[in-house]
């Protein structure tokens, strides 16, 4: 009984432990998101603000709204990205699953060892590449270069999702007369569904994240993404306002959070699938 | 069922030259964007490596020229590439043995039958999708010098014998409050898929260990790990090239400083090509990374293949 209670006593200050480094941080910048410059300034730490107020939040919306531009150039890119990729890896996902060629072998090899290479090698030469075909400074650029980032994890992902689908369907199709595309289109792709919200979603979820790509192929304000536009706009060398800082990373933060929570049976599914047989 | 499908399988020879079409037509997209946008660019690289080339020769557009290993040997005799590649191995070491540590404990506490755990493990993915810029900024104000939460801790737990307790400013554990960082991001990920590993391991393997009467500790060494061997080794190497790869989060929180103490390779790679124009030198870093990345992957997959644990 005694080594029992001491288990559990160990179990749950582990569990409290670990979950309080995990978490705490999340309601520290919320927290701080909601008190004014003076109180954030405060030393000691106030752990619940004395004067909540929401004027950071208004300051963002109406002075600082640089950051919605990033904000829309983000999801346009993103979205973008997250649209092609898919559909890019469900058609060679599915050739890799169900068509046994000998060039199947290679081509698995070269994207899974085309994801372990340093991205900031690619872009030395892509920025020199993309200059050449008149992409530096535009979106479709950037997308080009996030879509070649995305595909590897994408086509593997997808592949592993169609090759739990059985084969009989297909055959029956065949027979029937119906077209290869027309397989694919109308009776496969409706079955691996939760794949296809997978990939959607990690795609989403990595571009959102990008800052190597567009630092280098972006340097025009205007189509600047999140993470560069808030690291080059608001942090300063001197002055950092951090109530403002601490609005922009929950602002920043909350359609992640949103798309993530929403989806996330799909999500937890593609990411274990990845990896378990990837 | 089965033996129609057998019967039908036959006349697949026939369409063979249709589905070869097929199949080359629909992977061709993905591999023409992969071959352009990535194998194109790393061969190019390490071409450039070699070359004296700058982002003159890109706005004049002119190639680059050879320069006798230059890049190479100037990297290696100011003493930058070997701080940059220890401070790459300390972090990636630090990082992903407290991943894999913090990770499995949490996977295990997560697997015991404990109450809400369903709800547990979706709220602790949260740092996980906060994007890593954001997660920078977020450890930057908790570090942070003067009002930092950390500072105020360090100060309670000390009983205020270390009053100014500033992480990042300090050479010394600057690298380490970018591992914390990087920590709290990482935790999760890992979390999930050893969580997804201990779900695998067959019911009746560990009752029957508990059955013979292996203690808690011995079903886990000897039934669990073995099990779940595929999937720690998965998300390690994911661990291990991505905290190799980690730039965003350093340039964010210390820019490699201060007194390069958290220069990693990524960092040198970047402040040489776009910092100081120098793509060339750039390039030899990147060259000179994905070499030790390739050994790094290649020696860990060859030390798990080895150490059966059965």
């Amino acid at each position: 009984m005694k080594k029992n209670f001491l288990g559990s006593l160990l179990k749950y200050s582990m569990l409290v432990i670990i979950l309080l480094f995990l978490l705490f941080p999340i309601y520290w910048v919320l927290l701080t998101s909601f008190k004014s410059n003076m109180e954030a300034y405060k030393f000691p730490p106030t752990f619940i603000p004395e004067s909540p107020t929401i004027s950071s939040y208004i300051n963002l919306f109406t002075k600082n709204n640089a950051f919605f531009v990033y904000y829309k150039n983000n999801f346009i890119v993103s979205g973008f990205t997250s649209f092609f990729t898919t559909i890019l890896a469900i058609l060679a996902g599915y050739a890799l699953s169900r068509f046994k060629f000998r060039w199947n072998a290679w081509i698995l090899a070269v994207l899974l060892t085309s994801q372990m290479f340093p991205v900031v090698s690619r872009m030395i030469s892509l920025y020199d590449l993309m200059g050449d075909m008149g992409l530096i400074n535009t979106m479709p650029g950037l997308i080009l270069a996030l879509i070649a980032d995305m595909l590897p994890f994408a086509v593997m992902l997808m592949t592993s999702f169609f090759q739990s689908i059985p084969r009989a369907v297909e055959e029956a199709a065949y027979i029937d007369g119906a077209s290869r595309m027309g397989i694919l289109y109308r009776i496969v792709t409706p079955l691996v569904k939760p794949g296809m919200v997978a990939v959607v979603l990690y795609a989403f979820l990595m571009t959102w994240d990008d800052y190597l790509h567009a630092a280098t192929l972006i340097q025009n304000d205007a189509l600047r993404t999140l993470s560069v536009g808030v690291a080059l706009r608001y942090l300063g060398e001197l002055s950092y306002d951090w109530s403002l800082i601490n609005t922009i990373s929950i602002i920043g933060t909350i359609p992640m959070v949103l798309l993530f929570f929403s989806f996330q049976k799909y999500m937890i599914k593609g990411l274990v699938a990845g990896a378990v047989k990837g | 069922m089965v033996s129609t499908a057998r019967k039908i399988k036959k006349p697949l020879l026939k369409r063979s030259t249709g589905d070869k079409l097929f199949s080359g037509i629909l992977v061709l997209p993905a591999v023409v964007i992969t071959f352009i946008f990535i194998i194109v660019p790393i061969i190019d690289s390490v071409i450039k490596s070699f070359l004296d080339f700058r982002v003159k020769n890109i706005i004049s557009n002119q190639p680059g020229t050879w320069n006798n290993f230059e890049n190479y040997i100037k990297l290696f005799q100011n003493q930058k590439l070997t701080g940059a590649v220890i401070n790459t191995f300390s972090f990636v070491i630090f990082v992903v043995a407290l991943q894999f540590i913090f990770g499995m404990i949490l996977a295990l506490i997560l697997n015991s039958n404990i109450k809400g755990a369903r709800f547990l493990r979706s709220i602790m993915m949260t740092p996980w999708v906060v994007p890593t810029i954001i997660s920078a900024l977020i450890w930057m104000w908790i570090f942070q010098p003067q009002y930092g939460l950390m500072k105020y801790l360090v100060q309670v737990f000390t009983g205020g014998t270390v009053a100014d307790f500033a992480i990042l400013n300090n050479p010394s554990t600057a690298l380490l409050g970018i591992g914390i960082a990087a920590l709290w991001k990482q935790v999760p990920l890992t979390t999930l898929l050893l969580l997804a590993g201990l779900q695998n391991v067959p019911d009746d393997m560990l009752e029957a260990a508990r059955i013979d009467g292996a203690g808690k500790v011995r079903t886990f060494f000897s039934i669990v790990l073995p099990y779940m061997k595929s999937v720690i080794n998965v998300s390690m190497t994911m661990a291990i090239i991505s905290n190799f790869k980690q730039f965003p989060l350093i340039w964010t929180m210390t820019g490699g400083g201060p007194d390069n103490s958290t220069t990693t390779l990524a960092i040198l790679s970047y402040r040489e090509a776009f910092v100081s124009n120098n793509m060339g030198s750039g390039a030899a870093v990147t060259t000179v990374w994905m070499l030790l990345m390739l050994v790094v992957v290649f020696v860990y997959n060859k030390l798990m293949g080895e150490t059966e644990v059965d």
